[in-house]
């Protein structure tokens, strides 16, 4: 098999000190990131792509890899113990994690999440690793107005489903799509945008868009709160060994398995992260046990812990990070923000995802892939047995937390430009970034537009003037027809179920006032 | 819709405050006027774009022609969500002060409190413009001192400004560990990774 060998070949180059070192410095930030509320992989990625520019790439990606996962490993722990997600993919944990804890079972929960977590990333990653040289092979048939086609589907996907209203999705897109198209356009050598600014000319940079938005922005977003929010004591508790008893991984074990089915198609499609998935296993699993209890008279723990409400949704979390990195090397297609800032990575260097990476860059490729295994064991390393002191993480300061943010994004911009005036987008950026969050307009789809933007120009245009400006060739192909078909259904889906779910808020708000729960 | 709208009476949590005007809690609007008067700037600017000659037809004002399109859509569509939709109260003056009401169980209060910790939409309903001044103008006191001073005395002046403005009080402490901080931060990076940063009055002396 072609693949294994590469693979084998993969891990020996990722089997070096310094290797091994980048992946655990990378799984113990990605943790640390996880663990943290409010932070994420996203801006640890962010944050550390202008610092380590003169690093050598392999080494620089399996660091990232690593935050990457270690972020989904690491966002159950304080789900579980405090009942405070530290991503929004550990919500649906959340829900029955912490119930589990109440009843004193925080060490089982905790071990069925990095467990979960565990075998989530690693099928994940095996079924990229063999089946890549395929997705390659459809990828290689990819002309202009197939580009254009991904990058369209990329937009309205994450416009659409990610954000809770389509409105504020495109409201998202459209100022991601205008902050791409500022500088010098690259095929006619018109300014466009820039004012007559000379530091515009080369664009905004993508370092500047990423910090400023998810690091400076989540940094203003806690000051205009934190004097507001009632002070909350965190206290840590439920230490204990992480032992699963037979009974529990009977029970777990079908539903990570269940839970990564769901993960896995998630990671391909651009929906802006891996919360979708994770509450559909939830609410899966929810449904098998009520199935369950009707049928065979076992009880519905739902509602007061139930382990498989832990297993399922932690292991879809993770499974979507494996296929993530699939379709961002083998496409060139960002599937959540930390995969979008990846891309802007390679870009950095000087490479382009995509099929043609593996050609050129295979070496890096298959040594980035090995590392996503030996970074999982590393993360279940970590996380299985010290899950209760990485929470202990929370006992920071804030104010120095995100002083430090700060002063590590001023340092990000100026260090990837030595210029003064992207300190001063990265102010306007954060001040953006702050109304985003305070009316709940989503990150993801500015994200991905800024990275994928261009991309989506310049296909659109060398498809149109290949055909004398036809716009019929946009839909000539049997793959971008179905990438349309495909949107389509998704948007069209999401509206069906938006309007049922508006509908039944508003049935519920006509029922009498003392239904509604207190508390 | 508007049909409709009369006979269902708004529910008691959403009415708008006695008092307060019809734009009370639409401060939304603001964002929708935002998002066209970036529309008509992008209008001008592609009007008025400087195209090189000889550019064939999908030229550098193509792309930009669709973006502003979308942009006045999503901003007119925005606009029309929030004027339709029942206005967010503000957290602070119209909802029931529950805790006053009725008294409240150790557990039911921890729950309350945890309820504003993972859904911080009503208390992020007003902005902390003190807050987010404070931290806003220690980075343009970064941008200002940042190349005449160098990088370890405004590293440190953005560190401790935000750290005050986050409610850092141990003033003396906090100085230090700004200044500890920037150290380094320039020992590791520009030391090890051969980043440039500016070293400014301190130049000679390190």
């Amino acid at each position: 098999m072609e693949a294994l060998d590469s693979l084998l070949v993969g891990f020996s180059h990722a089997l070096t000190p310094t290797n091994l070192l980048w992946a655990l410095i990378g799984v113990v930030l990605g943790t640390a990131v996880g663990v943290l509320p409010g932070l994420g992989s996203a801006m640890a990625v962010a944050l550390l792509l202008p610092v380590t520019f003169q690093l050598d790439p392999t080494g620089a990606f399996i660091m990232f890899a690593g935050v990457y996962y270690g972020g989904l490993f690491g966002d159950s722990t304080t789900s579980i113990l405090i009942n405070t997600p530290g991503n929004s993919s550990a919500i649906a944990t959340a829900i029955e994690g912490y119930k589990m804890s109440l009843r004193g079972r925080a060490p089982q929960a905790l071990a069925t999440s990095a467990i979960g977590a565990f075998l989530g990333a690693i099928i994940s990653t095996a079924l990229i690793a063999f089946f890549t040289p395929t997705i390659i092979e459809v990828a290689l048939q990819f002309g202009p107005a197939e580009y254009f086609a991904l990058a369209m589907f990329a937009f309205l996907a994450t416009s659409a489903v990610v954000s809770t209203s389509l409105i504020r999705g495109l409201v998202s897109l459209a100022i991601g799509l205008t902050i791409a198209m500022v500088g010098i356009d690259q095929q006619s050598g018109a300014e466009r945008f820039t004012l007559g600014i000379p530091e515009l000319f080369e664009g905004i940079s993508v370092v500047t868009v990423t910090v400023g938005l998810l690091a400076f922005g989540e940094v203003l977003h806690v000051a205009a709160r934190i004097h507001r929010d009632p002070a909350r004591k965190d206290t840590v508790r439920g230490t204990g060994r992480p032992w699963l008893s037979r009974a529990d991984v009977r029970r777990t074990f079908p539903a990570w398995l269940r839970g990564a089915g769901f993960g896995i198609p998630f990671g391909v499609i651009p929906v802006g992260g891996s919360e979708i998935p994770t509450f559909l296993a939830y609410g899966n699993e929810k449904r098998m046990a009520k199935r369950r209890a009707a049928r065979k008279g076992t009880p519905d723990e739902f509602g007061s812990g139930a382990i498989e409400g832990v297993a399922a949704p932690e292991a879809a979390a993770s499974a979507t990070a494996g296929t993530a990195m699939g379709a961002l090397l083998g496409l060139g297609l960002p599937t959540s923000a930390t995969a979008a800032i990846m891309l802007a990575a390679f870009q950095q260097y000087g490479m382009q995802p995509g099929p043609l990476l593996f050609e050129r860059n295979g070496e890096l490729v298959w040594a980035l892939l090995a590392s996503l295994f030996i970074g999982s064991v590393m993360l279940l390393i970590l996380n299985l047995p010290f899950a209760p002191l990485w929470a202990k993480l929370l006992l920071i300061p804030k104010n120095y937390l995100y002083a430090g943010i700060t002063v590590f994004a001023a340092l990000g911009v100026y260090a990837a430009s030595s210029s003064v005036a992207d300190l001063v987008l990265l102010l306007l950026l954060g001040l953006l970034g702050l109304m985003m969050r305070r009316y709940e307009i989503p990150l993801a789809p500015v994200l991905i537009a800024v990275i994928l933007g261009p991309l989506a120009e310049t296909n659109l245009r060398r498809a149109l003037t290949e055909n004398q400006g036809d716009p019929s060739v946009l839909v000539a192909s049997g793959i971008s027809i179905g990438l349309y078909v495909v949107i389509v259904l998704a948007v069209g889906f999401m509206a069906v179920s938006r309007i049922r779910e508006r509908r039944m808020e508003r049935r519920a708000a006509e029922a009498p006032a003392d239904a509604e729960p207190r508390g | 819709m508007d049909a409709t709208a009369p006979a269902t009476p708004p529910s008691p949590d959403t009415r708008p405050r006695p008092g307060g005007s019809w734009l009370t809690g639409r401060s939304e609007l603001a964002v929708a006027a935002l998002l066209l008067a970036m529309a008509a700037f992008l209008a001008w600017q592609t009007a008025t774009m400087h195209v090189p000659p000889e550019t064939e037809f999908p030229g550098p004002r193509f792309f930009p022609v669709l973006v502003t399109i979308l942009m006045t859509a999503a901003g007119i569509a925005l606009a029309v969500l929030v004027a339709v939709k029942p206005p967010v109260p503000a957290a602070d003056d119209s909802a029931p002060h529950e805790a006053e009401a009725e008294p409240e169980t150790n557990l039911g209060h921890m729950v309350q409190d945890q309820a504003t910790g993972t859904h911080p939409q009503h208390a992020a309903e007003t902005i902390d413009w003190r807050t987010v001044g404070i931290v806003v103008g220690a980075l343009v006191v970064f941008i200002v001192l940042l190349e005449p001073v160098g990088w370890l005395l405004s590293g440190a002046v953005l560190f401790f400004g935000v750290s005050y403005a986050l409610g850092g009080r141990r003033i003396a402490l906090d100085i230090g560990i700004a200044l500890v901080f920037s150290s380094v931060v320039q020992l590791l990076f520009v030391g090890a990774l051969g980043l440039n940063l500016p070293a400014g009055i301190l130049g000679g002396i390190l």
